[in-house]
């Protein structure tokens, strides 16, 4: 599994969604699952899945699935 | 390092006031780790004479309220969080067996993780020695919580 597959499977496990919500409509609070507690969930995925430490900075801004690839970058993950 | 909290201290750790406070004392508590205590119960709580009539039974809502005040004292007793303001977020509870005027429901609750402004833990009652309730627990101050929310 790819670093896109391992992103792709962290917002679908997380938020229980399926493929096809992947997209970049995808931000916080614009699903039901991802609101305060899936957002907290996923930074938490995120970084059990890239072995990451994410900051209180890039938590706040991790607002949509199409950003967050940027956010993780900035940890030396690779897309 | 752990200390203990009697019924007036512990209200500096948690805003319930009666009729909703559930916890009489902290016998222990390691700020971040743990907190164990107790309530005890007679004839004289507000919800015995209608729950039930003949039959009194503390409400399972109030036995889940009552871990999670236990487990709030955990999470506020640590450095700068006293006073504030938890609210629950999601709780699994299963209920073993009824609590009854006369018991003392003793309490024990663990914090398993507190990151970001949630804690995950867990709490358990008993009484006479066995288990009452026990619960998985996700609580939040929601001030340090919406520090960490997107804009």
């Amino acid at each position: 599994m790819d670093n896109n597959q391992k992103y792709d499977a962290a917002f679908m496990t997380v938020f229980e969604i399926n493929a096809d919500q992947l997209n970049d409509e995808l931000k916080y609070q614009s699903i039901t699952t991802w609101d305060s507690v899936g957002h907290m969930a996923l930074m938490a995925e995120l970084e059990g899945i890239f072995d990451i430490m994410l900051e209180m900075d890039d938590v706040v801004d991790f607002g949509s699935y199409a950003t967050g690839k940027t956010t993780l970058e900035k940890y030396g993950v690779r897309f | 390092m752990a200390f203990s909290l009697d019924c007036e201290e512990l209200k500096a750790y948690q805003p319930n006031r009666f009729p909703f406070l559930m916890i009489d004392v902290v016998t222990e508590v390691e700020p971040g780790k743990y907190a164990k205590g107790y309530k005890n119960l007679t004839n004289n709580e507000w919800y015995f004479p209608m729950h039930f009539p003949g039959a009194p039974n503390m409400p399972g809502a109030l036995q889940l309220e009552a871990l999670a005040q236990m487990l709030t004292v955990a999470i506020t007793t640590q450095e700068g969080l006293k006073g504030k303001v938890t609210h629950a977020l999601e709780h699994t509870v299963r209920f073993r067996k009824e609590v009854r005027p006369g018991d003392q429901l003793v309490i024990e609750a663990t914090i398993n993780s507190w990151r970001r402004g949630v804690c995950v833990g867990r709490g358990v009652g008993y009484t006479n020695g066995e288990v009452a309730c026990e619960a998985k627990m996700m609580i939040t101050i929601p001030d340090i919580l919406e520090q960490y929310l997107p804009k």
